[in-house]
């Protein structure tokens, strides 16, 4: 049975409240995250997604609606606002960028200190984080500023892990990467979620990346939820994500077009496997074996 | 959102002083300023509010901003008003307890803040009507007769314009930081002064970090955009004097010849 | 026709002094690309892409070997502003780059340094503007634009000086899927219309397609170079070095791999498109 971990209720945000400028940031998003999920969170630059995630911490107070964690709403008690930072951690957009201790091990080392965990509770920790980030020990007494644009965006995550949060949050943890780089964060974001088993949401405006690892998609448009559906089903509406300036994966649109032409496609296509199948079977040549 | 962010007080309007010429507006400003403090009376200061009140009219700046940019300098306003009552002498006096008032301490220090009002005034229109970058181009134009002295005004208006172009990245930036550390649980509004000192120590470092990569990139880039220095550049917008500059100098100046004499004929309050 | 950037035997290293390590990061390149050309550099982080870049303006002269732009030398240090000139940069960082406070100053710093008259200055940021299509947002300031838009004035910078090449290094990696798009039409564009030699560097395989010459880089060296309809189809090589390959030409691969009669050099699926209908309408 599912359980619930994280859920909004009719949660809006507005900025400049009251004037003639007043904009909506979000607008009455009601979502449900359950628990061990793997959410995909799409959607073009300004379309909310990044003010949304915002709230999932307390970073940032809805003007009206409420964040559940737990059941619990978030700001019940206003003091308590920092656990809630522990209880759901958000990696930001180019995250080496919050890197500023001497050391690796200190670096990740200063959530679970803000935490007052015990030394030996943090130094458990900081190797764990470092081996599920994929660097060895040897890392852990480089100065950070000293490694490549890769290993810095993985030592900046690894400082969020540490504070073995129930919900982690990355935003674009791929921005900027070559596809090597993609694809070593993408593999760590999954191997994490498989051995801790903890709520993982990414936010990116790649499908192509979301699709890869993701079970469910949440689409954000003009600050509104727009989907919110298993991968598979966010992709029937593959032509919509494309009007709303999303990359749809060249092979999704591809079979969109077959289908404009009258074939008989499915439209949610998105791994070369199933497309090189399909395609042989319209082209009568059986399955890849 | 950060994004409204208007760097200066520069406040948008087409008005007779927004068109004038910067550099020519910093000279009136100049003038005003020793005007102000070549006053002797309240009549040469009546005539200086005067032409500080129809530069504001014309400026078509609403009175509201100019209330603004005073409030802050209201406690210096009280204070210097206040020495000035209790410590000059003269004329008739009035006592209560241990304080002692004279007459012409409160026509001091009535006439001090007025002087330090029409101060902050004559300055806000400069800075309300004037685009910031216009003003480091103005500054650097009329100050160029310094490079006989080898001082490079250049060098130093460009840092200025450079200044201005980051402080909003910048303040992007610290607001992005800030929200990345306070994510690991960092606590910027409890503890004691230590505390909090150094819990600024995650946001200083990765903000120096960032910025000396910033200043690293633009020196590249600028010198791929062919930047030497101040020699043999031009500049795409001119400054022109035009008849409203003439007019309004010589109308400066007029009135600064006025307080002169008046001055000179109804004598000194101080 | 003679080349217009030409790399002779180049190679180049980083030193660090502290602690006494040499990184050779370009070695022994030989390269040519002809005026008028759009050319895409392809590499993982750290093949010596950048580096290139960087070679090709002056900004970094070779240890051994020669660079020489329509036949400068860049040791040349007296040509140095001739070089910069004639080959414009633009950088990953579309904020690092903005100079002044309103985009249209910052398009005219280029051409104020290289002390051309007012009026000339005032009719080429325009026409730079509209060129980029950012002549509305002339009077905004650089920190109100989007990323993509911040970019096309950094390149609108450039082209109001006049280059005959422009040298982007990675102009898209910090970009989101539109601003993506808009940099790459515009740059397509500099390069039909204005016959403005384009030397492209990114890690993105979907932009490499619209080029009209790819080279592959790995550590320092070329290891594949030429139209990208070649280039890709050298799949395992590609991965390799850890670079993508565009979907529609894989699939085509794996097609072709079954049994269905396709070329195996597809880059776009509108390419792939065509071929399988036609192959339908000849099953049926």
């Amino acid at each position: 049975m599912s359980v619930t971990v994280l859920e909004t209720e009719n949660l809006s945000h507005v900025y400049s409240k009251g004037t003639t400028s007043q904009v909506h940031a979000i607008r009455d998003i009601s979502l449900k995250i359950e628990k061990g999920e793997l959410v995909g969170i799409i959607g073009h630059t300004g379309s909310g997604k990044s003010t949304l995630i915002q709230h999932f911490n307390g970073l940032l107070k809805g003007s009206s609606g409420t964040v559940l964690l737990d059941g619990k709403d978030i700001w019940s008690d206003k003091k308590n606002i920092r656990n809630v930072r522990f209880r759901v951690g958000i990696c930001f957009q180019y995250p080496e960028y919050q890197l500023f201790e001497e050391t690796v091990y200190k670096d990740i080392a200063y959530g679970p200190k803000n935490m007052k965990l015990s030394d030996e509770e943090t130094d458990k920790r900081v190797r764990q984080v470092l081996s599920f980030v994929g660097l060895d020990e040897s890392y852990l007494e480089k100065s950070p500023f000293d490694l490549s644009g890769g290993e810095k965006r993985r030592v900046a995550i690894a400082g969020v892990m540490a504070m073995e949060p129930e919900v982690l949050i990355l935003d674009e943890p791929c921005a900027g990467l070559d596809p090597k780089g993609r694809e070593t964060v993408l593999s760590l974001i999954t191997s994490y979620r498989e051995k801790t088993g903890s709520t993982v949401l990414v936010v990116s405006h790649s499908m192509e990346d979301i699709s890869k690892i993701a079970s469910k998609v949440l689409v954000m448009n003009n600050s509104q939820l727009a989907y919110y559906d298993t991968v598979d089903g966010v992709f029937t509406h593959s032509s919509e994500l494309y009007d709303m300036g999303l990359n749809v994966p060249q092979l999704t649109r591809l079979f969109l077009k077959l289908r404009e032409k009258g074939y008989d496609v499915p439209t949610d296509v998105y791994t070369l496997e199933k497309a090189g199948s399909e395609l042989l079977r319209l082209l009568g040549k059986g399955d890849i074996r | 959102m950060i994004s409204d962010i208007t760097i200066g007080q520069y406040y948008k309007e087409n008005s007779l002083v927004h068109r004038l010429d910067a550099r020519n507006k910093i000279i009136l400003t100049v003038l005003m300023i020793a005007m102000i403090f070549s006053c002797k009376n309240f009549i040469s200061m009546g005539i200086v509010a005067l032409v500080v009140f129809l530069s504001v009219l014309l400026s078509k700046v609403p009175v509201k901003m100019f209330l603004k940019s005073l409030k802050p300098i209201i406690p210096v306003i009280l204070f210097t008003a206040i020495i000035n009552m209790f410590y000059v002498k003269g004329g008739q006096e009035w006592s209560f307890w241990i304080i002692k008032i004279t007459e012409k301490g409160i026509y001091t220090a009535v006439f001090m803040a007025v002087r330090i009002i029409l101060l902050i005034i004559s300055s806000s229109i400069l800075t309300y009507t004037t685009v910031p970058t216009m003003l480091t181009d103005a500054i650097e134009r009329l100050l160029s007769p310094l490079k006989i002295f080898k001082i490079s005004v250049h060098s130093w208006a460009m840092m200025m314009t450079l200044a201005l172009r980051f402080i909003p990245t910048l303040i992007e930036e610290i607001e992005r930081i800030t929200n990345a550390q306070k994510a690991r649980g960092a606590d910027f509004e409890n503890g004691n002064l230590i505390d909090r000192i150094k819990s600024l120590v995650p946001v200083l470092v990765p903000l120096f970090v960032s910025s000396f990569k910033r200043a690293y990139d633009l020196a590249f880039a600028m010198s791929c955009r062919c930047y030497t220095g101040g020699e043999g550049r031009t500049r795409m917008k001119q400054m022109k004097f035009t008849l409203k500059d003439v007019i309004s100098l010589l109308f400066f100046s007029a009135s600064f010849a006025v307080i002169i004499l008046i001055n000179k004929q109804f004598g000194a309050l101080i | 026709m003679s080349s217009y950037i030409e790399f002779e035997n180049v190679s180049f290293s980083y030193r660090d002094e502290e602690e006494g390590t040499v990184n050779n990061v370009i070695k022994d390149l030989s390269l040519k690309i002809d005026k008028g050309d759009f050319v895409c550099v392809l590499g993982h982080n750290g093949c010596g892409k950048s580096t290139t870049a960087k070679l090709c303006n002056a900004i970094l002269i070779p240890d051994s070997g020669r660079v020489l732009i329509d036949g400068i030398d860049t040791k040349d240090e007296d040509k140095l502003y001739d070089i910069r000139r004639k080959v414009g940069m633009v950088f990953q960082n579309p904020d690092n780059q903005i100079v002044a406070t309103i985009v249209e100053d910052d398009v005219a710093f280029g051409p104020e340094n290289l002390g051309i008259d007012p009026k000339e200055i005032r009719a080429r940021v325009d026409e730079a503007l509209k060129q980029v299509e950012m002549y509305e947002f002339r009077t905004f300031e650089p920190h109100k634009l989007s990323g993509g838009q911040k970019q096309r004035v950094a390149i609108a910078g450039i082209i109001a000086m006049k280059p005959e090449c422009i040298v982007l290094d990675e102009p898209t990696a910090m970009l989101d899927p539109r601003g993506r798009r808009e940099v790459m039409k515009t740059v397509k564009m500099l390069n039909e219309e204005f016959g403005i030699t384009v030397v492209f560097i990114t890690h993105y395989m979907d932009e490499a397609v619209k080029a009209d010459r790819v080279i592959v880089m790995d550590e320092g060296k070329i290891i594949l170079d030429g139209a990208p309809r070649e280039v890709f189809t050298h799949i395992e090589k590609l991965r390799s070095v850890g670079l993508d390959v565009p979907e529609a030409t894989e699939l085509a691969s794996l097609l072709n791999r079954h049994g269905v009669n396709i070329r195996k050099d597809i880059l776009d699926i509108d390419e792939l498109l065509d071929c399988i209908v036609s192959l339908t309408e000849d099953k049926n």
